[in-house]
């Protein structure tokens, strides 16, 4: 009878982990594999579930870093917050070694940049670069002022013919009732973006998944349900090419040369969006584009539908 | 003359009906520039325009207070990069205090004077009150401040916080949100040393210190 309970302990364990084992993700040796999650900071049941399946997932998708698009530390910012909403949720993948970079949300102290763990180096914003040919671009959404600008200019024109990821928390387009498409944001972003040829944009604030259909060459992603959710919130807008409004979701992101190829999964390990951005080989500079890499296509666009049947 | 009677008639019911829909989408005026006494005299002294003079003033008094804030921040720990958040906290307040104490008297209107404060007002007006606002996306910077603000709220109640109050030289009020500070607004105002920032609470515009995270001034109703 023992034996019995114990299997069926065991089995329960892993439960989360085979759950997630339709992977879609290429795998290929040498890319280079990350996960997003947004809206995290809750230290709540949800983020602590979400958080599982992310464990689970690397087991099979073994990413090396974390994106955090925002609202890493709802509340209080004390010691015991950062324990109950990032440390602990996350211990698995920090022993394992696994790098987290954070922006900011507009629920988090820009005290936060001082967080080793958040690798943002003390700055409001700031760019990194995992392997070669990709960087990335972690944007203060709560605060874009003239400097910050400057400095996203600077940084983009130098950037060369790199894969170029923008992380930040405020999404330029969103299908979401409760905020929308922040077209303030975009205003002061989308033209930038376009001119440097930045790839891929992600977001979160909204509390649900939502991919964008690419919008001027872009490829647009919410990922803001990573303990928080807002059930039915997302509209029927034109720009959705898949939405999930119905469970608590992160991603999972590989670069294979000018491939991108993602996959949403649920607190479950369910897929809910998989897909894959391919960039278009070099152009040569332009005025008006100062960078080659433009998005040519989105995922399964057609074939889902943009809100799940409930 | 039936006819003309009929005719007034008409034109007063059209006048009736007209008159609350007008009244309705009319947005608060502009805010009329109040200068002081003596920046008059001084602009006149100087043939200087006094908007001028107004936020060169603004600039010395935001100077004054960084010279506060770097004098205090020689004597507190360096804020840096650590894997132990009460350490940051700790920092931060000890920073807090030293300017608080150095700043003991501040009051509301010490930086943000009366005349800075409706030349701040004059400022923001264009891109979040006007009729007719600055840039495409203008209009909707004032719908974006509204929903941050309620969603704020909810949430602080959500969490049992109290109502937010704001107090010159005191502590951002803890597990209180930022809001967001649309960058339409960041471009129209003073730029502020990388030690200061803008946000705005409700309809009020608060300078605080970032490092110290202190309300260093504000300007009630900067939104009307």
């Amino acid at each position: 009878m023992r034996s019995l309970l114990f299997v069926l302990m065991l089995l329960a364990l892993a439960i989360p982990a085979l759950v997630a084992q339709d992977l879609t993700v290429p795998m290929k040796n040498g890319s280079v594999k990350f996960a997003v999650i947004g809206d995290t900071g809750t230290g709540d049941k949800h983020q602590l579930a979400v958080a599982k399946q992310l464990t689970a997932t690397r087991a099979k998708f073994p990413f090396e870093f974390v994106i955090m698009v925002g609202d890493n530390i709802y509340g209080g910012n004390s010691a015991k917050d950062y324990d109950k909403k990032f440390a602990i949720p996350y211990k698995p993948l920090l022993d394992d070694g696994i790098k987290f970079y954070a922006a900011l949300g507009n629920h988090d102290d820009p005290s936060e940049r001082y967080f080793k763990p958040f690798n943002m180096n003390g700055e409001r914003y700031y760019t990194f670069k995992p392997a070669d040919g990709v960087r990335f671009f972690a944007l203060d959404s709560t605060y874009m002022d003239e400097k910050q600008l400057k400095w996203l200019d600077e940084q983009l024109a130098t950037s060369g013919s790199e894969w170029k990821i923008a992380f930040f928390h405020h999404p330029p387009y969103s299908s979401g009732e409760t905020h929308g498409s922040d077209e303030t944001l975009r205003t002061q972003l989308e033209p930038r973006f376009v001119k440097a040829g930045v790839n891929v944009v992600l977001t979160g604030h909204e509390h649900f998944y939502e991919r964008i259909k690419p919008q001027k060459g872009i490829a647009y992603f919410i990922t803001g349900s990573s303990a928080k959710l807002r059930e039915g919130n997302i509209s029927q807008t034109e720009l959705t090419a898949k939405g999930f409004d119905a469970g608590y979701t992160f991603m999972i992101v590989e670069i294979v040369g000018d491939n991108m190829y993602y996959q949403t999964l649920t607190d479950t390990g369910k897929t809910v969006d998989s897909g894959m951005v391919h960039r278009v080989g070099k152009v040569e500079p332009t005025p008006n584009r100062t960078s080659q890499p433009v998005v040519a296509t989105g995922g399964s666009d057609k074939k889902i539908p943009a809100k799940p049947v409930k | 003359m039936n006819v003309i009677r009929l005719l007034v008639l008409v034109a007063l019911g059209c006048a009736l009906s007209t008159a609350p829909a007008a009244a309705q989408t009319a947005a608060p005026k502009p805010p009329k520039p109040q200068i002081s006494t003596a920046t008059k005299e001084k602009a006149a002294e100087e043939n200087a325009n006094p908007d001028a003079l107004v936020l060169a003033d603004f600039q010395k008094r935001v100077d004054a207070y960084m010279a506060i804030h770097k004098d205090a921040a020689k004597d507190a720990p360096p804020l840096k990069e650590t894997k132990n958040p009460a350490e940051i906290k700790a920092t931060q307040e000890a920073l807090g205090a030293k300017i608080r104490a150095a700043r003991a008297t501040a009051k509301q209107g010490d930086i943000m004077t009366p005349e800075i404060q409706n030349k701040f007002r004059r400022l923001m007006y264009p891109v979040v009150t006007s009729p007719a606002p600055q840039g495409t996306a203008g209009k909707e910077v004032k719908k974006d401040v509204k929903e941050e603000l309620k969603e704020n709220t909810e949430e602080r109640k959500e969490e049992g916080g109290k109502p937010v109050v704001l107090k010159v030289n005191a502590t951002y009020p803890p597990d209180t949100p930022l809001p967001t500070t649309p960058p339409q607004v960041l471009m129209n105002l003073p730029k502020l040393p990388e030690q200061l920032e803008y946000r705005i609470i409700g309809k009020n515009l608060i300078m605080r210190d970032v490092d110290a995270n202190i309300i260093v001034d504000l300007v009630p109703n900067a939104i009307q």
